[in-house]
């Protein structure tokens, strides 16, 4: 895994949006798994707001805040179902927050079967993004397709070539909604996508980020 | 985010003992669930923390309850706090992030687990990787005291409070291309670091 200290495809705009948590949803998990599988760390932006934060002028908390953070210790974690072991055991080694995400939309509505070798996790999250994993069996393919929005894909595991290029894990493709593509899986194994698309509506507000993935 | 908060002016950064006492504290209720060094913890940040969630558009009663709730957690998962990574302030504004980007998540779906995801990198991080997350801090640090105050602001209405560029153009009334480039400046002053060729 090659380390660098900065994302280059990110502008400002996009490490603000991320550091103080206001990015896109979708558009937020897609930069941070590819950050984490790329070896990217981008600490400034949250040393910024680590600072800030410990400069803040306090508000005044209730006399018993204490006292009730204490017995919200005291009683312990709310008892929650035993986490499912995942569907696809080969996806447990993923960044922590996809695999998270993954969980729960598995607990809440599972897989759904998107034609023959293919299926589809929505990750549910609100917001004008839809973030999706999707699943290749090996050997198969996505009918050729294009979107109506920007689509950025990234294989986090696996390996898959779409028509254009070869991606393996950390890869990412990203087409505005004229461009038609295939991702097909290599016949070594099954491979999973990240694939946020934006219905050509909510990207606007990092437009320059996705100017440079673009390299326009 | 609109609302009628009117947050006070921002005071102090902490000094260097200071952060590295606090640092000490989180250590002592991650080894052994030391309530004492809990409660001072508790007295610094969880009325920084709401102040930071009412900046947000957060009313006073919801500040209130998502800040205990942010203190909680800073005591269920002190374990994973290392303080070679970040600052006590760094790591704690990343807990009440994220649980600002959850409640974003699935705003429209009030059901999901409320429990938030720590977004620290998994793994083992390389030697260099620690000795740059603290240089980080420091140098962060003291390009905001060196910094003009104005300058200070627009980094932090655009890291911390998370304006957009086209938001504090105007929330201060500038234009958008003078917002964009002092951004652009004060970020870089930050940047600057030990090994760059």
């Amino acid at each position: 895994m090659i380390k660098v200290a900065t994302a280059p495809f990110m502008d400002d705009a996009t490490r603000a949006a991320l550091a103080s948590g206001r990015a896109e949803p979708g558009l937020g998990l897609f930069l941070d798994v590819l950050m984490e599988m790329r070896g990217i760390s981008e600490w400034e932006g949250e040393a910024i707001a680590g600072a800030a934060l410990e400069a803040e002028a306090p508000a005044t908390m209730k006399p018993d805040a204490l006292a009730m953070a204490l017995a919200a210790i005291d009683r312990g974690p709310a008892q929650k179902p035993a986490a499912k072991a995942m569907a696809y055991p080969e996806l447990a080694g993923l960044p922590i927050v996809l695999r998270d995400a993954i969980q729960s939309a598995e607990a809440k509505r599972g897989w759904s079967y998107s034609g023959p070798g293919i299926k589809r996790l929505d990750l549910g999250f609100a917001g004008g993004a839809k973030a999706e994993i999707i699943r290749l069996e090996a050997g198969t393919a996505v009918p050729w397709h294009s979107h109506k929005g920007q689509e950025l894909t990234l294989c986090v595991h696996g390996e898959f070539s779409d028509g254009h290029a070869t991606y393996g894990p950390g890869d990412f493709s990203a087409f505005d909604g004229a461009v038609r593509h295939q991702p097909r899986a290599h016949d070594t194994g099954p491979a999973y996508a990240l694939a946020v698309t934006d219905a050509g509506l909510r990207f606007e507000g990092l437009l320059g980020a996705l100017q440079k993935l673009f390299g326009q | 985010m609109a609302s009628g908060n009117t947050p006070r002016p921002p005071g102090e950064m902490l000094g260097e003992a200071e952060r590295r006492r606090f640092a000490d504290l989180l250590a002592m209720v991650a080894e052994r669930q030391d309530r004492a060094a809990y409660s001072e913890l508790f007295a610094y940040y969880a009325p920084r923390v709401k102040s930071y969630l009412m900046r947000l558009g957060a009313d006073n009663a919801q500040a209130e309850e998502i800040a205990q709730d942010v203190m909680v957690t800073v005591w269920r998962k002190a374990a994973l706090f290392d303080r070679n990574q970040a600052s006590v302030s760094t790591w704690i504004f990343r807990v009440a992030r994220n649980r600002r980007i959850d409640v974003f998540r699935r705003a429209k779906r009030p059901d999901l687990d409320p429990e938030e995801t720590m977004l620290l990198p998994s793994g083992v991080e390389a030697p260099d990787a620690r000795v740059e997350s603290m240089e980080t801090e420091a140098r962060v640090r003291a390009a905001m005291k060196d910094l003009p105050e104005e300058q200070v602001n627009l980094l932090r209405l655009a890291f911390y409070e998370g304006l957009s560029h086209s938001e504090i153009a105007g929330k201060l009334d500038l234009p958008l291309g003078t917002v964009k480039s002092r951004i652009r400046l004060a970020f870089a002053k930050m940047k600057a670091r030990l090994g760059d060729e």
